[in-house]
């Protein structure tokens, strides 16, 4: 057998390993070096081991650059984002962000499926606000079809109520993290408790804590349970102490002042240069926010404030979020208002165009309803047939381009949507503000030390599933 | 997969708008009427006779104007420095892939008549999404390409956000930037071969198989 022989091999080539060891001595593999062509070793250099200065240093040393990879698997940069620092000491004489680590190509998925379905993916996108992705794309798909008009009040306001406790939560697990990785693990725990409360009420209507697919084309796909608009109102009184408990715990602390004051300083013509929206553009003083210069949902009729700073730094995008959180619960309280007040349909009555499936909670979460089972099962052959249609094939959308841009907690997020006339996407282009917030990061970080990097990074808030799509 | 074959391209029964819709969607309101008229005014209008004016699109009540590459910079830096045109923002940038080949006009399965093809060159449409805050107005500057060797001048000088923007559409289209100071592929791997969103680039997928029944991958469905 050829193991066996193999295992007779070594005894015969004669030498134990012994040896053999002894023979490549250092010194002696330098003598076989000399002696054939190989090239020459190097000298040796010389250290002189002193103490000293830095600044006393040589004048070799202080030209040096050295280059740092931060991430993308560090804890502190805030998902899988890396960044390549040019050095000089601890300063940053350039940062290069580098992305593509999560990228999944929603865009190219949602092409090859129905209208509907879409929405199933792009709320994958930005996973810490993914109702305003669904919402971005539904409001797209019905400004092609145009029924924007059509889409019931009902559904509207729920809409409004959604996306604005979802602009809670992010804003709060915006607060857990950049306070965690700046060493504040009460922040951290506070702002997933604040966020859990929201998540329970999300779970609640939709089923899901996040990836909801709840907001669809036409409406939202049920109507909320008879309890919420209690169960939110406990809520939404709750946050407002929870975000005092914040302001008290952070806002006059002076190690958080100390780490937040003046890093990641962007004025409002560096800003509009770079694309930067949402909370980082109102910090630096330009009230530009989309739920008052493009309104969606009727989101004009609520009575609220846009927010605005003035230093433009990490410290007033602090200040800024919480204060934005705050007015997202008085659109909340109106809104649950106008809830209770408002009855009807919570999607579109074009039957073409419809979702046509019932759905209901039931005691293993949320479900196609009972009666409308046993409706298209038992009693309604044509129902069955529609049914059938509209979830395998969808609806034909004609054929146009729109951009339809939402205000997320992040700042402008667009959808620049194609179709040829088809029952499938053609093109979905999303314009995320986090992946334009990158892009800013070279100029936000230069000159800062790299301890601030991880501030200032942490002040834009971009959430990598919204950067690489 | 062929150009012919891939499912996604094919111009099957085409959705028209519901009646009375149409016109209405076609006019501009007021304030992108006056934006139409200031760029008419200053880069003329193909419709009414300057071979390198702009061509005007109205759909959906949004503007678009459609461009050369030659004088893309100057109309993008025009929209920028124009006191009645004022866009600060360059929201977005993105491109669109529209295949070449043999392409269904019209066909009528019921009825017998013949199938009408028409012929295509394949192009990539460039959109610049441009927002003025100072007005509030927001319009879509569009530039079509070969599909062969797409090349367009670099907007980094006028926005720096192009940068990003810029190299994402290299990316997953293959247009090349001139003198864009950092071409590289963004979101794919750096040595990925082809660009992902051109339309004769498969999505891929396998078969997939349960109690005996098997479901094609996306890109082969026939819905």
């Amino acid at each position: 057998m050829s193991s066996d022989q193999h295992s007779d091999q070594p005894p015969e080539s004669g030498a134990p390993w012994g040896e053999e060891e002894s023979v490549t001595e250092p010194t002696s593999a330098v003598a076989t070096h000399e002696g054939g062509d190989a090239p020459a070793r190097r000298a040796e250099p010389e250290y002189t081991l002193v103490g000293g200065d830095w600044e006393e240093l040589p004048d070799a040393v202080e030209d040096d650059l050295m280059v740092l990879n931060m991430g993308p698997q560090h804890p502190s940069t805030h998902g899988v984002l890396r960044m390549r620092l040019t050095l000089d000491g601890e300063t940053v004489v350039d940062n290069e962000p580098i992305i593509g680590y999560l990228h999944t190509g929603i865009e190219k998925n949602v092409e090859f499926r129905p209208w509907v379905p879409g929405v199933t993916f792009v709320t994958r996108m930005d996973y810490l606000s993914p109702l305003f992705n669904e919402l971005g794309y539904c409001l797209a798909v019905e400004k092609l079809l145009g029924v924007t008009d059509e889409v019931p009040e009902r559904a509207q306001i729920i809409r409004v109520i959604m996306t604005e406790l979802n602009r809670i939560s992010s804003h709060m697990v915006w607060l857990a993290t950049g306070g965690m990785e700046l060493g504040s693990t009460t922040a951290m725990i506070f702002g997933f408790r604040e966020r859990e409360t929201v998540l329970d009420l999300f779970e609640q209507v939709t089923g899901l804590r996040m990836n909801h697919a709840y907001i669809r084309p036409g409406g939202v796909s049920q109507d909320v349970p008879e309890d919420f608009v209690e169960r939110a109102n406990t809520v939404v009184t709750e946050i407002p102490n929870r975000l005092q408990e914040f302001e008290d715990l952070l806002t006059e602390n002076p190690i958080w002042i100390e780490r937040l004051k003046g890093v990641g300083v962007l004025t409002a013509e560096q800003c509009l240069d770079l694309g930067v929206t949402g909370p980082p553009l109102r910090s630096a003083g330009i009230p530009y926010d989309v739920r008052v210069t493009d309104p969606y949902c009727g989101i004009e009729t609520y009575d609220f404030d846009v927010i605005t700073g003035e230093d433009g730094d990490a410290y007033a995008r602090y200040l800024l979020r919480i204060e934005e959180a705050r007015q997202s619960v008085r659109i909340i309280e109106q809104a649950l208002e106008r809830l209770q007040r408002t009855e009807g349909p919570v999607m579109l009555q074009d039957q073409k165009i419809a979702w046509p499936a019932q759905l209901a909670l039931g005691p293993d979460g949320i479900g196609n309803a009972q009666e409308y089972i046993s409706k298209i099962m038992g009693q309604s052959m044509e129902s069955l047939i529609h049914h059938f249609k509209l979830v395998t094939e969808g609806f034909t959308v004609p054929a146009g381009q729109v951009y339809v841009p939402v205000e997320s907690p992040r700042g402008e997020l667009g959808y620049h949507v194609t179709s040829n006339g088809t029952n499938k996407p053609y093109r979905v282009k999303v314009r995320d503000p986090s992946f334009i917030h990158v892009g800013a990061l070279p100029t936000a970080t230069r000159g800062l030390l790299i301890a601030d990097v991880i501030v200032a990074v942490a002040s834009f808030d971009p959430v990598m599933g919204g950067v690489d799509r | 997969m062929s150009r012919d074959t891939n499912p996604n391209v094919t111009l099957g029964e085409t959705a028209a708008m519901r009646e009375g819709d149409l016109e209405l969607e076609r006019t501009l309101p007021d304030h992108l009427v006056a934006v139409r008229d200031r760029l008419v005014e200053a880069f003329g209008n193909v419709a009414e006779g300057d071979a390198d004016g702009l061509e005007v699109l109205a759909d959906r009540r949004e503007l678009t104007v459609v461009t050369g590459p030659e004088r893309l910079i100057e109309l993008l830096a025009f929209c920028r420095d124009d006191p009645a045109l004022q866009c600060e923002l360059l929201s977005d940038l993105s491109g669109v892939h529209w295949l070449g080949g043999t392409h269904e006009a019209s066909a009528q399965a019921t009825t017998g008549w013949p199938t009408y093809t028409e012929q295509r060159t394949g192009r990539i449409e460039v959109n610049y999404l441009l927002t003025s805050i100072s007005h509030g107005h927001r319009f879509r500057v569009r530039v079509n390409l070969d599909d062969e060797a797409p090349r367009l001048p670099t907007a980094t000088g006028v926005y720096s956000v192009a940068d990003f923007l810029e190299r994402e559409v290299y990316d997953f289209f293959g247009v090349v930037f001139a003198d864009h100071p950092n071409l590289q592929r963004i979101l794919m791997p750096e040595d990925w071969e082809g660009h992902p969103h051109r339309k004769d680039y498969p999505l891929g997928g396998v078969e997939v198989e349960y109690k005996g029944a098997t479901i094609p991958p996306p890109d082969e469905r026939d819905y």
